[in-house]
């Protein structure tokens, strides 16, 4: 069934076209990884897809409703969040609090329960002795945690993870995968932006390509990154 | 242990209301009149810190709603024969309606333009209540000469009100500390892109704060016309009020229950003790105060209060 569906995405700033007419599916518990080089376009449909930017032309839809030109946090109380290419936190709130914000609002939640379901997803991703912590003390790996807890904690189903391995050592990396493969099977579907070829891979279904804002491929990630249009993308003409 | 700290803390709030309450008994009418003063500053510096302190939103013109308050109670009283507590109570329901009206717009402003275009509309809101009875022809604010109130009955009322306004303030404050609606503000003041994005609906949040805020400010304002029993309209919409409120807040520490009580108490003793001691000159050292507090002590005086209880640094 398709969960997640965006038609002729576009989005304009100015006269730079971030996105040119991107259509993306994303079925109901797969793993869809985005690649592309630096300005590709692919934090901006992300953005597009959660309401923090409006579109130009196009459409996103959520299990058959229309979402696009929904505020951001009716989108997140639909089931759709995502984490941050940076990662954001409430810096003086404790790590604890942070994720409760997620159940509290986007879950919809009283406060012990998103209480209780907090300290859940923080042992999940293996921050609880860290709780009690102003956020800001955390590390950037620590942070990427947190992000990840706090979209968990908000009850969706579609998750966005805007390079959540970007940063990381490669045992940090190897530890996210399986978090991540932890997720899917809790019943969650994800998009995943990533730069490192190897975790796109190592976890997705599908590999879907940007450049300068359009699609270029799309396919099975193995065979994705034989395609002489994304290794010219990459890498140049020299080398396609 | 967050429980205990809140339980001691509660007890503590609860027996200085007693002592407060008490507090006429002991002492004479000056000391009752300053304590009034004090009451009245904690409450409006207390209703800034509801909207600045949790959801980060530096209003510039909360004055427009002392404003309201003391106009709207003087209208009620004089025009519709109301009584003085029925018109009080009624002139924060007509501040917290036009707080709705004005916040909906304005409260999508976010940082610097918020508090630019709040300062602007409190100087508009100054100028249409000086021209109000010229330009539409229905007497309101007496324009800038003013309007006298009917001469209230002594000043124990006054003192009780006063209190019981900045009780509303603390308790709201309180509230925050601990609710879900509190945890949203917070998020809200932290990282507002964050919170929109985790489900949080910061303008409808932010709206809901900004008419309490509204409230107790009118219900300050109308209260204080009576107390002088005259009002103009320069005065009550001065930004003077404002800044005092913004300074109090700051001074006392932002984002907390008690800093803003604290502040009021501290600037208004200190300017009265300054005040009488050094008629001409006062002023520079309320001014030297101002500077020096938030310097040395950037979490306010709540901040260094809580520094002392806990004996380490807060984290920033």
């Amino acid at each position: 069934m398709t969960l997640l569906e965006c038609r002729g995405v576009t989005k304009a700033f100015g006269s730079l076209v971030a996105l040119k007419g991107v259509d993306l599916i994303l079925e109901e518990g797969e793993i869809l990884g985005i690649i592309g080089p630096n300005g590709a376009g692919k934090s901006t449909l992300f953005n597009a897809i959660a309401g923090l930017v409006p579109l130009t032309a196009g459409s996103v839809h959520y299990r058959g409703r229309r979402i696009s030109g929904l505020p951001p946090h009716t989108v997140c109380r639909l089931g759709i969040a995502k984490t941050f290419q940076i990662p954001q936190l409430f810096p003086r709130l404790t790590v604890l609090e942070n994720v409760m914000i997620g159940a509290l609002y986007g879950g919809g939640e009283g406060l012990g329960k998103a209480r209780g379901e907090a300290a859940g997803w923080l042992g999940f991703v293996g921050l609880t002795d860290k709780g009690g912590l102003p956020a800001a003390t955390l590390t950037v790996s620590e942070r990427r945690r947190l992000d990840l807890a706090r979209v968990l904690a908000t009850g969706a189903t579609v998750l966005l993870l805007d390079e959540n391995m970007a940063g990381l050592t490669q045992k940090e990396m190897e530890g996210t995968l399986s978090l991540l493969r932890a997720v899917r099977e809790r019943g969650k579907s994800l998009i995943v932006i990533e730069h490192v070829m190897r975790a796109i891979v190592g976890i997705a279904d599908r590999a879907l390509v940007l450049n300068y804002g359009e699609r270029i491929a799309e396919g099975r990630p193995r065979e994705v990154m034989q395609d002489p249009t994304v290794v010219k993308a990459y890498l140049g003409e020299a080398y396609a | 242990m967050a429980r205990r700290a809140g339980l001691s803390y509660g007890l503590f709030a609860f027996l200085a209301l007693a002592v407060l309450l008490a507090l006429p008994l002991w002492v004479g009418p000056y000391g009752v009149r300053l304590a009034a003063v004090i009451f009245m500053w904690a409450a409006l510096a207390g209703s800034w810190n509801l909207l600045a302190g949790y959801a980060g939103a530096v209003d510039l013109g909360p004055v427009v709603y002392h404003g309201i308050g003391a106009f709207a109670t003087a209208a009620l009283m004089m025009r519709a024969g109301l009584p003085f507590l029925v018109s009080v109570a009624l002139a924060g329901g007509v501040a917290a309606a036009i707080a709705f009206a004005i916040g909906t717009p304005t409260l999508r402003l976010r940082g610097a333009y918020f508090a630019i275009g709040t300062l602007a509309l409190a100087e508009s809101a100054k100028q249409l209540a000086l021209a109000w009875d010229r330009l539409t022809g229905i007497p309101l604010t007496g324009g800038s000469a003013g309007i006298s109130l009917p001469l209230s009955a002594g000043y124990l009322p006054f003192y009780y009100l006063m209190l019981a306004v900045m009780t509303c303030v603390t308790i709201t404050a309180f509230w925050l500390e601990r609710s879900r609606f509190g945890y949203g503000l917070r998020a809200i003041g932290e990282n507002d892109r964050l919170a929109e994005a985790s489900g949080v609906d910061i303008h409808a949040l932010k709206r809901r704060v900004y008419m309490a805020s509204a409230l107790f400010i009118a219900w300050t304002g109308g209260i204080e016309g009576y107390w002088l029993s005259y009002i103009n309209a320069a005065e009550a919409f001065g930004t003077a009020i404002t800044f005092q409120m913004v300074v109090m807040a700051l001074l006392g520490g932002l984002g907390t229950p008690f800093g803003p009580l604290l502040g009021a108490a501290f600037l208004t003793l200190a300017s009265e003790f300054l005040g009488t001691r050094f008629v001409y000159h006062y002023l520079i050292g309320i001014g030297l105060i101002i500077v020096i507090i938030p310097l040395f002590m950037p979490a306010g005086l709540a901040g260094v209060i809580r520094l002392v209880k806990r004996g380490r640094p807060l984290t920033a």
